[in-house]
């Protein structure tokens, strides 16, 4: 109930915008960076044709937890915040690598994965917006460092486990974030409609 | 042995070679005994895993041969088991040799032994060494080898999947083959890919996967083949530095980290294909090196053969109408004492055009012949004019518009119409005649006998102007008008263009036909020797009349043929073309051709009509319009309709007809087409239909002939109506009172019959032939006795009684003198008759056969003529003859006797004609008393009713002579003169 009070002293509430609503735009974002994800690895896997059937054990690769136990939607969707830069420096770090192990190639997926990277980047501004304070400062950048070793024996295969598991831990989030927006979004518009 | 010694002096030698070789054979002996083979010792294992070569190094004493056996651990399988030659390391005195092995060295564990081998002498073995793989119980982890294998295309690759401990292995595959596995230990399997093709930038994958869901571990192969670089060459750009460059060849496979990597003369050149060197080396190599091989190239020169100058930079300009001049500068300084020759390409409307100047140190071009206001790009490249090498890049396009300029003069022509009215037309300028923005045309008018000025200022949109020279009051065939116009532009006027407006009364050449053809119409004439203008070629839509939108092109003097071509051709369109001479002076038409870009089939089909002729149907159609010809006509198509099928009637190939006559038609219905057509075909035809009826022309014949007679009867009659009188007294004279002495009891005169005052005829059977009641006359005796009041003109009809004179027929044969010599018998013997009624009970309108048979005999005895055709009916003598009124024909005599007028004769006796049944009819009193066997006729017994033909009747009354009618009417007509 606090959160609900305080819904009257954002921005998006005092000065409502013509169309859809900053929260449902962020939704519509979400489920776009949800689609194309989607689609980044369906790309994928008719590339790497083994990973058709396969699916990966080894559980998340980012991991977030909450200080509170029942988080309200804004601190949801800060938590999110962090996951999509963990994200965005998964990716980030997957094209380096593959870019230095493959080279620099111009097909589909390539295409897909960069849409998918300036995707990721705009849901980052736009949670950044929504839920960002004076008191938590969000930051937009890659949170990754590709030194990292990958998944298993290394090598080109371990890199392409790794990044199978990257891609799915990408779809994971953009639909963790089409609902933690959603309900932000209920929250605050207090309708369903986008 | 002392017997040895007592050997016979004479075999001393044989003895002494066999103690020779006992005794060599003793020392051999103890030579052998005394080498003793040592087992090697210190055998060391060295594996090189990425490799997969295992290097094996011992201690073996002396010996140089070494048989070498490597087993497979765990299942004690012989991998290899060889007799070596190993090197020696003189320092160490150890001995080396290196193995490779087909499969990874992590693959299972392998024991190596030794032993030193002499001939078949061999050592013990040494103490077992093993490597250990990585199948031991305690690397548990699932694992695949050789992992990022990079290999040639064509090789085989030795793979092997480790699996956990407990688990089992399901599938091992190449991409989506799935390979034959061999085991190599109890968990160790291998597969091996032959002949491996290359592979994708991210390799091949090789899969191992267990019975177990979701576990599956691979590695990766890269396959492609050793770089192959082409065409190494190095130059210089400032004439120190060196680059060099080269193309990548064939396509390795290799990619990111696997990629070729290139050096020069051992720099390592990051940008591929192209290495910058600090200085002209004279000799280069190109080492181009990726995983799986390497390639070299070499080149060598001397740098003055080797100069690419670099491109010009900071282009500038200095424009004039016609000319310009581009400069730029050099990047090196070197270049100030170089021969260049240098290229410009100028770029204008599209189209390229390349100057090449020359010079040492080239630093500007003037670049002439250019047009004003137009827009140019120019760019500039380079070379060495000594030893050329080859042309430096091209430097940054300069655009520039040179400035404006007075226009050209216009190209002028005129169309006059055939009302001294007209168009002087020009062209618009192009801009490389406009030199500038057009601002306006001026028109003048002139004539120059007269000195006559009109001059009219135009807006620069207008191409044209109608002129009226009618309006130019002293204008003449004489005088001509010329006609100047001067284009304007923000610079100033053209120089003026005239052309003189006069019509050429002279009737045209005859137009030629001229076909198209890819390059245009052609068109030829014969040169005029006297003739040294030049010539004007003009065309236009030939279907235009007035103020026409002409064309035309002007031809050199001493020209005789051209090609005509412009994108405005339509196909369809007829197009005159005109030949004209001297066109700025004085303008003679020479020639003219007509011709179709294209023919088509005519766009609107003739104006067709049929009509009747007997029969035949008549086909008669218009000339199409000339617009709608569309191609030259060659002639006509006609076809009847056969149900839904034309049917081809004729081809006519005259384009001028216009009349086809289908002959023999039966009666019925019929559709004709009639098709006009050009070399294209035919258009889609006009249909008329006509319905053929019978006879109608015969009827249309016969109407004609009634038509004639109708009209020459009824002038016979009017006139002999108008001269009745005269009738009566040529044919008819009053019969004088007979005065009878003696005994007359015996005679039997003419009854005269008064009717009774109320006496009527009644006319029964044809009523519609009321008007024939005029044929009956009833005549008043006072009218006959008054000639001064007689019936005159009008015919008598009235039903007051009247007297009716009936003079009987005479019967008796005796000779009645008396009778004579009066010409008419009647009246010889006509008697007062006394009234009485008269009822008619039919009449009968045709008694051809009776009425008109004359009686030669009585024509041959010699009475009067007039006396012998009075008669009637086969009677040779005379009898009452009613006059009567004219009627006028019925249709069905005119049908049935058309011969009247040819047959005077029968004419002659026609009339009203009492029969002998007459008293059966009217059975009156006085017929009862004995009057009746007098009234009737002699001929005529088996009629039972008058005959009184329509025809006869009237002509009765013309009492016609016997020779023939047109005699009569001669007579007639001459004796009726007042």
């Amino acid at each position: 109930m606090a959160e609900r009070e305080e819904q009257p002293l954002t921005a998006s509430d005092s000065t409502p915008a013509p169309g859809p609503s900053r929260t449902g735009r962020a939704v519509a974002l979400a489920r776009l960076l949800h689609h194309e994800c989607t689609d980044l690895l369906r790309l994928y896997k008719e590339k790497e044709t083994f990973l058709s059937d396969h699916t990966p054990d080894g559980g998340r690769i980012i991991t977030l937890s909450s200080e509170a136990e029942e988080p309200s939607a804004e601190e949801q969707v800060q938590l999110l915040h962090s996951a999509l830069r963990q994200c965005l420096g998964l990716l980030h770090c997957v094209i380096l690598k593959e870019e230095e192990e493959w080279g620099e190639l111009e097909g589909d997926y390539e295409t897909m994965r960069k849409t998918v990277r300036g995707r990721l980047e705009h849901l980052l501004y736009s949670t950044r917006d929504l839920v960002g304070t004076e008191d938590v400062a969000l930051e937009v950048t890659p949170d990754h460092r590709c030194n990292q070793e990958v998944d298993g024996a290394g090598g080109a295969f371990g890199l392409k486990m790794w990044t199978y598991r990257v891609l799915l831990e990408l779809i994971h989030w953009a639909n963790h974030a089409d609902k933690a927006l959603h309900v932000l979004h209920l929250a605050r518009e207090g309708t369903e409609e986008i | 042995m002392s017997r040895g010694s007592s050997i016979s002096p004479s075999k001393p030698d044989r003895d002494l070679v066999w103690l020779i070789c006992v005794l060599l054979g003793i020392s051999g002996l103890n030579a052998q005994t005394n080498i003793v083979l040592t087992a090697p010792r210190q055998v060391s294992l060295s594996p090189n895993f990425s490799t997969q070569q295992l290097s094996v190094s011992w201690l073996g004493g002396a010996a140089t041969t070494f048989d070498l056996i490597i087993l497979r651990t765990e299942f004690n399988e012989t991998v290899f088991y060889e007799t070596v030659s190993a090197t020696v390391n003189r320092v160490s005195g150890q001995h080396q040799w290196t193995w490779t092995s087909k499969e990874p060295l992590e693959c299972t564990s392998l024991s190596v032994k030794i032993c030193s081998r002499d001939g078949q002498t061999t050592s013990e073995w040494s103490e077992t060494q093993i490597l250990q793989g990585y199948d031991l119980p305690s690397k548990r982890d699932f694992q695949m080898y050789p992992q990022d294998r990079v290999v040639p295309v064509g090789a085989n690759t030795t793979f092997c999947c480790i699996v956990e401990e407990g688990k089992t292995l399901k599938r091992i595959s190449y991409g989506s083959t799935e390979m034959v596995v061999k085991n190599l230990s109890r968990r160790s399997y291998a597969v091996t890919a032959v002949n491996q093709g290359p592979s994708r930038p991210s390799g091949a994958n090789v899969i191992c996967q267990l019975t177990e869901i979701n576990k599956i571990i691979g590695a990766v192969v890269f396959v492609g083949y050793p770089p192959l670089p082409t065409d190494f060459v190095c130059q210089t750009h400032d004439l120190q530095t060196s680059v060099c460059q080269w193309n990548k060849g064939r396509d390795t496979r290799m990619y990111g980290r696997r990629q070729t990597r290139y050096y020069v003369n051992g720099r390592n050149c990051t940008p591929p294909q192209r290495c910058s060197l600090p200085e002209w080396y004279g000799n280069w190599t190109l080492v181009a090196v990726n995983p799986v091989g390497q390639y070299s190239l070499t080149d060598s020169a001397e740098l003055s053969h080797r100069v690419c100058p670099v491109a010009p930079v900071k282009l500038n300009r200095v424009v004039h109408a016609w000319n310009a001049t581009v400069f730029w500068e050099w990047t090196s300084v070197n270049y100030s004492s170089l021969a260049l020759v240098c290229q410009v390409e100028l770029t204008s409307q599209g189209y390229k055009t390349k100057r090449v100047f020359s010079g040492s140190g080239l630093q500007s071009v003037v670049l002439l012949d250019l047009q004003p206001n137009e827009n140019y790009s120019v760019q500039v490249r380079c070379g060495s004019q000594k030893n050329f090498w080859k042309w430096g890049n091209w430097s940054e396009v300069l655009p520039f518009t040179t400035k404006t300029y007075v226009p050209d003069a216009p190209d002028v022509w005129m169309w006059m119409n055939r009302d001294n009215t007209g168009l002087v037309v020009w062209k618009r300028p192009t801009p490389q005649q406009s030199h500038g923005q057009i601002t306006g045309f001026e028109v003048t008018l002139w004539n120059a006998e007269e000195n006559l000025q009109r001059t009219q200022s135009l807006s620069p949109d207008d191409y044209s102007l109608p002129v009226n020279l009618t309006q130019m009051a002293s204008f003449s065939n004489d005088n001509e008008v010329i006609a100047t116009v001067i284009t304007q532009n923000v610079e100033g006027s053209s120089q003026p263009a005239s052309v003189p407006l006069r019509l050429i009364d002279m009737d045209p050449p005859v137009f030629s036909r001229t076909a198209f053809t890819d390059s245009g119409f052609p068109l030829t004439w014969q040169q005029n020797a006297s003739t040294t203008c030049s010539y004007l070629i003009e065309w236009l839509d030939a279907s235009c009349r007035h103020d026409c939108q002409v064309e035309w092109i002007r031809v050199n003097a001493g020209s005789t043929n051209v090609s005509i071509e412009t994108d405005t051709f339509q196909p369809g369109v007829r197009y005159n073309f005109s030949l004209y001479s001297c066109p700025s002076s004085s303008p003679l038409l020479i020639q003219r051709w007509q011709g179709y870009l294209q023919e088509l089939v005519p766009s609107s089909s003739v104006r067709l009509s049929v009509s009747q002729q007997g029969s035949d149907a008549v086909l008669t159609w218009e000339e199409i319009p000339l617009a709608d010809r569309r191609g030259f006509l060659l002639g006509y198509n006609v076809y009847i309709s056969h149900g839904s099928e034309l049917l081809p009637l004729a081809k006519l190939s005259d384009h001028g007809t216009r009349k086809y006559i289908v002959k023999d038609l039966d009666v019925g219905s019929y559709k004709f087409t009639v098709k006009a057509y050009t070399s294209a075909g035919e258009d889609t035809g006009t249909t008329v239909s006509i319905m053929m009826e019978p006879g109608s022309e015969l009827i249309l014949s016969i109407l004609v002939s009634l038509g004639i007679v109708t009209l020459l009867l009824s002038i016979v009659s009017f006139i002999c109506c108008k001269k009745r009188k005269w009738v009566k007294r040529a044919f008819y004279p009053d019969i004088p009172e007979p005065k009878l002495p003696g005994d007359w009891s015996r005679t039997r005169g003419p009854l005269d019959v008064k009717p009774s005052p109320h006496s009527m005829v009644h006319i029964v059977e044809k009523s519609e032939q009321d008007s024939f009641k005029d044929a009956l006359v009833v005549i008043p005796e006072e009218e006959e006795d008054d000639e001064g009041q007689g019936i005159g003109d009008e015919p008598v009809d009235t039903d007051e009684p009247q007297s009716l004179r009936y003079y009987n027929q005479m019967v008796d044969e005796r000779p009645i003198r008396p009778r004579f010599p009066d010409s008419s018998v009647s009246s010889a013997s006509s008697m007062d008759s006394a009234s009485t009624d008269v009822t008619y009970t039919g009449i009968q309108t045709s008694c051809s056969s009776l009425v008109f048979q004359q009686d030669p005999q009585s024509a041959s005895e010699g009475h009067q003529p007039d006396a012998d055709h009075s008669v009637s009916c086969g009677s040779g003598g005379g009898g009452y003859r009613p006059q009567m009124h004219p009627i006028a024909l019925s249709d069905n005599i005119g049908l049935a006797s058309p011969e009247p007028l040819l047959e005077p004769q029968a004419v002659s006796s026609g009339g009203y004609k009492p029969q002998n049944s007459w008293h059966i009819d009217s059975p009156t009193e006085e017929e009862r008393n004995g009057l009746a066997p007098s009234l009737g006729s002699p001929v005529s017994v088996a009629s039972t009713q008058f005959l009184l033909l329509d025809e006869e009747d009237h002509s009765e009354e013309k009492q016609q002579p016997p020779s023939s009618a047109a005699t009569w009417l001669s007579n007639l007509l001459s004796s009726s003169k007042p």
